[in-house]
Formats: C-alpha cells, structure tokens, sequence
C-alpha cells in the first residue's frame, strides 16, 4: 500500500498543522479588513494586506457537497473505500476540502450540518475531518451503531 | 467592434485516430496529424512560421524535444518561433487566443498548433488514476483528503444535481448522446452503441458517477493552422474565424469554488457573444467540453442554449443527438473520442472546424454557420467559450 500523501506545508501554515495535531481548528482572519481566510496565505485575498492573524474557527460548518469514493481511488486510498469526501462550508464562511467520518455514508447530504474532528495519519500531522453536529440525526444513529 | 473578432481562422485541421495504440510513438502521431493540418490549409509548409506544440503528459523528454524545436526539424519549416502553450484542457481556447494577438500584431503570420500524448498506453489504469490525483489537485490542502478526478466530478455532479434538480438517468443521457456522435466517428474509441441502463449499472466511481460517465484515457493527436482572416480568404470559402472569446478563472483548489454548479460559463458567454454580435439562438453547433457528462449540462444552460432550468430532460429527449436541434460535441468527446489530455480540448475545437469547414463526412450536420466551443483545464478551474462561424457578422448585439 502506497502512504497518504503528506501535506507539504510552508512557513505560513505550520501554524494551522501545529493547531491540528493540538486538535484545534484555526483560520486566518485579516486584521486590516476582517475577512476569514482558508486555506492559509501570505496575502489576504479579499484585500491584498498582508496582515493576516490566527483565530479558532467554531469548528461547525455544513456540507456545501460531497462524494462517496466506491471504486478507482488513488494508490494511498484504495483500503480507505467506501470514503466520503467532502467540501464544507464553516460558520465563518471559508470552505474547505474534507472528509466525513463517524456516518453512514448514505446519509451524508448537501445542508448536513457537520463539526470538525481530528484524524491523525503521522505523528507529524494530524487532518481535520468532519462529523455529523452534536444532535443531529445523523450523529444520534452513529452512535447508536457504534454502542 | 473588439479587434480581434474575425482577425484571425482556422485553415487546417489534422487528426489521428484516437485509442490505445501502443506501437504508435508520440512523434509519429505529431508529424502526421500536423502534416495533415498544414495540407488541408492550403499553406505552403514554408508560410508556416511558429509552431505551438502544447504539452505532452506522458513523456517528459518528448516534450522537452517539442520544446526545443523537433517538430520544426522533422516537418522541414522555416520557423520564427517555436514555443509551448500549455493550461490543461483548456489549452484548445488558450491557444485560439494567444493566435489571435499574435497574428494580429504581426509576430505571426502563420501558425500551427499541434497536440499528441499516449496517456492510454504510457501508464496503467491506476498510474493515470495516480497521475491524475495530483494535477491540479492541491498536495497541501487536498491530496491528503484523498482526492482524485472522479471525486472531483463526483463533488461537481452532486452539487449540481442538488440544485438543478437534474436525475441520474438525464446525466446519462449526455453520455448516450456523445456515444450517438461517436458512432458516425472513424477516429472516436468507443462506437458501440450505448444506453442509459448500461451507464447506469456501469460500476459507481465516486457518487453520484459512474465508470461510464468518466472519460477514458486514449492515446492521440490532433492539429490545427491558424492564419490572419484576409489570408483565410484567398484559402478557403470555409474557414473557421474566430468570433467571440470570453473566459473566466474561478479557482485554484476545488473548495475555493464559489459555485460548483455553475462556475464562470456565464460570465464568459456573455462575452463572447458579445463580442461576435451573435446570441445563442444563432448558434448552429454546440462543441462542449465534455470530460464528464456535468459539465455538457451545465453549459448547455450557461450558455443559454437550452431552456432554463432544463438541459438534462432536454438531452434525455434527443436535442442533442444527431438530428437533433442542437448538435453537441459532435466528435463524441472525451467520454466517447476518447481523452488524450490537454488533446480532449483541442479534439472537440478541430471538430468545431471541421464541421464550420463542411469536412465532419456521416457526422455533418448540414451547413452550419456559427458553433460554439468551452474548454476548462484542471479542476474546472476555468471557463471558456469560444464562438466560431464561416462567415463575419458585420452587426449584432455590440452595435449601438
């Protein structure tokens, strides 16, 4: 089996893979014109700034969409099928590219309201993922099947 | 009027048949589709003064050697200029462009864009699954979450799916209208006729797609010669002018995506059609990019041509097909053709030629007057729509 590819980070964003391996989730908000930033930058994207600062993202966010790999993954994934891959929209509005765990992936649906959880795949790095909200369907069943 | 509408045509198309032919080297599928490209223009091989040879996947010191000049040598031209272009699948449109500016402004006065590549035979299946993970795709922020181009489509399909309302049956309807055009296709990979229920119990890839709804990687070439119109004329009572270009680049990494139902087809439409004086109702041809059925959809709408709201039942009606109201990618595309890369494009555009030049043979469709082409590269990282025709319109809706 082929390893999963290890993110290859940079200076600026060794502080969000330091978060996540803390299992926090951090984001970049702009100090000149309050906007949140995702994925890590140099620039401020909405402003051209360079002034960009660390917060705690609320983790809660909801699936913007997803797919359920079956077949055909790459090397490093084959023994991960069936996955769900996902794109996710967070409280703060930034989107991200993700995984959804802890959930049939049947009932994974455009809307479902997800919070972030942490799935380490080294001792170096540790992956953001996602699970279905405290309280909601999805994750009531989840943790019925899994009593 | 914008300068470059009917500044510049296609003169000559070359093609050689695409599959998975592994005794056919890149070089020879290189000198014959562009030796057929530049005998169909009419062109002496001297006029010929700047090769464009746009990146080949497979072979990394193949390309250096078209990088460095081999092609010239081996069609004995006398060129200026010998340079790469290269944006993925959009390469195609990128290309039609950068002709025009070049051409426009004298640096060029005849120039020959070529594309080969063995992507079908240089690698496996799951070399071009692994390749194909890491092109475009963002090694830091989604390579590790596992994704690949099916998944990229499969996020793409859902959400448009979730908006539009669209069924499983009417995206596979697309597959079985390119399949439709493939069949009357010589050079097209797949001729078998194809149903909705063999693409529906094909193998699920990444939900909601499915293995018949993913192109297949082939082995290719393909050619075009693009000169000033004036030159075009004394050619050809038919060549392929360019009309109306209007593009958009939405995104980098897929998630950056503000609408993955959409993306930027309208936007780049409006300009184009502006910029040709045309609208879509003029439009004889739709030449769509078709990598995966979504994307033949989602223009079909962007581009207006097709009531809103409703490209998939239009499809699943036959509107497409041959004999259809709007003939669309008419090569069978990449789903049926066959995708040779950054080729796929650059197939579906020569097939916009070709028909604009009455040369498509069974798969003709009449006389028509004006097509429409889209290409994307990467991710669907950007749009672009392309408008061609036979002939100039001197008014239209840029006129006052």
């Amino acid at each position: 089996m082929t390893d999963i590819p290890m993110p290859p980070m940079t200076p600026w964003s060794a502080p969000y893979w330091d978060a996540a391996r803390q299992e926090k989730l951090i984001i970049q908000r702009c100090t000149a014109c309050g906007e949140h930033v995702f994925y890590p930058r140099r620039v401020c994207p909405h402003c051209f700034e360079d002034s960009l600062d660390w917060v705690e993202a609320s983790g809660r966010g909801q699936v913007y969409t997803f797919s359920v790999v079956q077949n055909n993954a790459p090397s490093a994934f084959v023994d991960q099928m069936p996955f769900v891959i996902a794109v996710v929209i967070l409280e703060e509005g930034v989107r991200l590219m993700s995984n959804i765990v802890e959930c049939d992936p049947d009932h994974v649906h455009c809307g479902m309201a997800v919070e972030v959880t942490f799935r380490p795949i080294s001792d170096e790095v540790t992956l953001p993922v996602f699970q279905p909200a405290a309280g909601s369907d999805q994750q009531q069943e989840a943790s019925q099947r899994h009593a | 009027m914008n300068p470059l509408k009917g500044s510049v045509a296609i003169v000559g198309i070359g093609e050689v048949p695409t599959g998975r032919l592994p005794e056919r080297s890149p070089i020879e599928c290189a000198v014959d589709s562009s030796r057929l490209a530049i005998l169909d223009s009419g062109l002496d091989p001297s006029d010929i003064d700047t090769v464009i040879p746009t990146a080949a996947l497979c072979c990394p010191a193949f390309n250096t050697d078209l990088v460095t000049g081999r092609l010239g040598e081996e069609l004995g031209l006398r060129l200026h200029n010998n340079l790469q272009v290269f944006a993925g699948g959009a390469t195609s449109s990128v290309m039609l462009k950068l002709a025009a500016g070049l051409i426009t402004t004298g640096v060029s006065k005849a120039i020959l864009f070529v594309h080969t590549d063995k992507l079908g035979t240089s690698i496996s299946g799951q070399e071009g699954i692994d390749l194909f993970s890491t092109a475009g795709i963002s090694k830091e922020w989604e390579a590790p979450y596992g994704l690949h181009y099916s998944a990229v489509a499969g996020l793409i399909t859902q959400r448009y799916m979730f908006e539009s309302g669209a069924t499983p049956e009417q995206l596979a309807a697309v597959c079985v209208s390119n399949r439709k055009w493939a069949q009357l296709n010589p050079h097209a990979m797949f001729r078998k006729p194809l149903t909705v229920d063999q693409v529906l119990n094909s193998k699920m890839l990444s939900t909601p797609l499915h293995a018949f709804e993913s192109n297949m990687l082939a082995d290719g070439g393909a050619a075009f010669v693009v000169t000033s119109a004036a030159r075009a004329a004394e050619l050809t009572d038919t060549p392929a002018y360019l009309l109306g270009e209007g593009s958009r680049v939405t995104h980098f990494a897929l998630s950056q995506e503000p609408d993955m139902a959409r993306f930027g087809y309208a936007q780049a439409a409006q300009e184009a059609y502006h910029m040709a004086g045309l609208a879509p109702g003029d439009i004889d041809l739709a030449e769509l990019y078709d990598s995966y059925p979504v994307f033949q959809l989602i223009a079909l709408e962007e581009l207006g041509l097709c009531p809103p709201g409703e490209a998939g039942a239009w499809v699943a009606e036959g509107a497409t097909w041959p004999g259809g109201v709007l003939p669309m990618t008419t090569n069978g595309g990449m789903l049926s053709q066959g995708h040779t890369g950054a080729g796929g494009g650059i197939a579906i555009l020569v097939e916009a030629a070709r028909q604009l030049m009455g040369k498509a043979g069974d798969r003709q469709v009449g006389s028509p007057s004006f097509a429409i082409e889209t290409a994307t590269g990467g991710t669907y990282v950007d749009a672009h729509v392309t408008i061609l025709g036979n002939q100039i319109p001197q008014t239209g809706t840029d006129q006052p």
